[in-house]
């Protein structure tokens, strides 16, 4: 019997061959922790009165969820993340201005590469699975992870998706995403790996890639791979002179499921609240008066996604009504913005430009709602509370999709806008 | 040693939020993790008097995608704070570890438990075998159980103790 993408990486990390069912102890190639989550893994390190990280060189902290500190107690917890990391000797960190986004930057920089196998204290980790890399999020047990360097799993089975043709005029790969989260359902994809391929993959370059191996965890995945192919060489050869192993899967290997899917009849797709895969047609929610928009996360912060609204944004102006916020994943991304004149394009339409990282989708530290207002953005999540007020609404939907109704004040077809 | 719990079943439907039904969301994104402040919040975003009603070793019924959400921990601990069992048709795999974690008794895939009982009856669950008793109805179904490891976890205590048996075993803090 043949193995799967998923399989064949935890096996490495595991030293000897598994299969999906089997739990295992892998050995991660990489552990990320981001900001303030130093502070308390740090605190339960103390407690059980462990002294030193298992291996430091394989630790990776960044600054993203928080990029600017907001508030008295956050600049001491950043103080504090400065403190342990020099504390555990942890040379991979990445502060304020240093990289930006940790499901996004590491790819950039050729820090993970196609193969490697990442525990990571956050659920989009599942990203790095846009370069053939597996990630799982370990939350309570990332400091188990960092104190004995791993930590029990049960290897998933996999969901192939295979992907056709070519996305129509004014959709995006968040509404192919966000369909998938419709059509693949979550009782089938319950603790799965979803591995992406098929003759579709070779047009989609890392910002779709990374949008398509984000959303899956919302309905339960444990995790999303692409199939590394000719395009995650090129991508990965340019930017890293080390050496990668790519895994595909082998022609017999076994899947949960296998499914064949078009992208030709993608149209715009939007989430009400107040769960992501609570899907609809934009043309279900057309009208519904906003008052702040963003553009951004992990999901949807790539240099494709800024120049979607671009497409967008150009030469108009964001509906006085509306606050929007843009914010790039990463500094490279910011950098190209800048030098490719995105940057004055968002800025000439009145929107706010934010620091790398994940923008408001991280439970609102950043631009949050107050009650009774309504949001459209590119975030992750939209359950009651996920930025800012209980009472605010949070539609989800894909870059065009939000930076259309950002200029009209209310949710409207990107087609029209085009 | 056998987890059984006898106590008042607590029905809820599908869907049921980790963090803005099960517990309050400022405390998932503090990270708090005390028992005595977790306790009273319990399932407050869908009945905030829920904590003052229950008692030690009563039974919360889930629907499916139990816990759905980002896996914070804060609700599951909440259970724990009160000593509640849980039985629940389908839950949210990051919540089944936290509900580990947070050392909660759990059956995690009990197929029709909702149309099994009702808020209000009596139940008697036995987690290490996976039998469910509802003594109202005088009814019992079979359901699978945790594995005898993932229930030794949550016997002790949920991860810290674990965990510290593992650091001592390793021989990387003193026995």
């Amino acid at each position: 019997m043949g193995a799967t993408i998923t399989e064949k990486i935890l096996s490495r990390a595991a030293g000897r061959p598994v299969v999906a069912g089997e739990t295992i102890f892998p050995d991660p190639d990489l552990v990320t922790v981001h900001d303030w989550y130093v502070v308390n893994f740090d605190k339960a390190l103390m407690e059980l009165g462990v002294p030193k990280l298992f291996d430091a060189s394989r630790v990776l902290i960044c600054t993203d969820h928080e990029p600017i500190a907001l508030s008295r107690e956050a600049a001491a917890r950043q103080k504090a993340v400065r403190e342990i990391v020099a504390k555990y000797g942890i040379e991979q960190f990445f502060d304020s201005g240093r990289g930006g986004h940790g499901h996004v930057f590491p790819m950039e920089m050729g820090i993970v590469r196609p193969g490697m196998f990442v525990f990571a204290y956050d659920t989009h980790v599942t990203n790095y699975g846009a370069v053939g890399a597996l990630g799982f999020a370990m939350v309570t047990e990332i400091s188990e992870v960092l104190a004995c360097g791993n930590v029990w799993i049960k290897v998933p089975e996999t969901v192939r998706v295979n992907l056709h043709g070519k996305l129509p005029f004014g959709s995006t790969f968040r509404d192919l995403a966000q369909k998938l989260t419709l059509d693949l359902a979550a009782d089938l994809i319950d603790y799965s790996v979803v591995e992406y391929g098929g003759p579709a993959m070779a047009g989609i370059g890392i910002g779709g890639r990374q949008t398509l191996c984000n959303t899956p965890l919302e309905i339960g995945a444990k995790s999303a791979i692409v199939e590394p192919d000719a395009w995650t060489l090129d991508y990965v050869r340019g930017r890293t002179d080390k050496k990668f192993t790519p895994e595909v899967s082998d022609p017999d290997a076994k899947y949960k499921a296998v499914f064949d899917i078009s992208l030709n009849d993608i149209e715009p797709q939007v989430a009400a609240p107040p769960r992501p895969d609570n899907v609809m047609g934009v043309s279900k929610v057309e009208g519904i008066k906003v008052n702040h928009a963003f553009i951004g996360s992990c999901a949807n912060g790539s240099f494709e996604d800024m120049q979607d609204a671009a497409r967008i944004l150009r030469g108009r102006r964001v509906h006085p009504d509306v606050h929007l916020l843009i914010t790039p994943a990463t500094n490279e991304i910011a950098a190209k913005m800048a030098s490719d004149g995105l940057y004055s394009i968002f800025v000439e339409a009145g929107a706010t430009v934010g620091t790398p990282g994940c923008g408001p989708c991280a439970s609102g530290r950043i631009s949050p709602l107050a009650a009774g207002e309504v949001s459209i953005n590119t975030a992750t999540r939209n359950d009651r509370g996920r930025m800012g007020d209980p009472g605010a609404s949070l539609y989800i939907a894909g870059p065009l999709t939000v930076a259309a109704s950002a200029v009209a004040g209310e949710i409207s077809d990107p087609r029209k806008f085009l | 040693m056998d987890l059984i719990y006898e106590g008042n079943c607590w029905k809820f439907g599908d869907n049921v939020s980790v963090d803005s039904d099960m517990t309050k969301k400022e405390f998932s994104t503090q990270r708090e993790t005390r028992h005595e402040v977790l306790k009273d919040f319990l399932m407050c975003g869908i009945d905030p008097d829920f904590a003052k009603k229950v008692s030690p070793n009563d039974i919360i019924v889930g629907g499916k995608r139990f816990a759905q959400g980002n896996p914070h921990i804060q609700g599951l601990l909440g259970i724990a704070a009160n000593q509640m069992g849980l039985v629940v048709e389908s839950i949210q795999r990051g919540s089944y570890r936290n509900a580990i974690n947070a050392g909660v008794p759990f059956i995690s895939h009990a197929a029709g438990v909702t149309q099994a009982c009702e808020t209000g009856d009596r139940l008697r669950v036995n987690f290490t075998t996976g039998l469910f008793e509802n003594l109202t109805r005088g009814a019992a179904h079979q359901y699978t159980p945790l594995s005898t490891d993932l229930l030794e976890t949550i016997r002790i205590g949920g991860w810290k103790p674990m965990v510290k048996l593992r650091l001592q075993k390793m021989g990387l803090i003193p026995a």
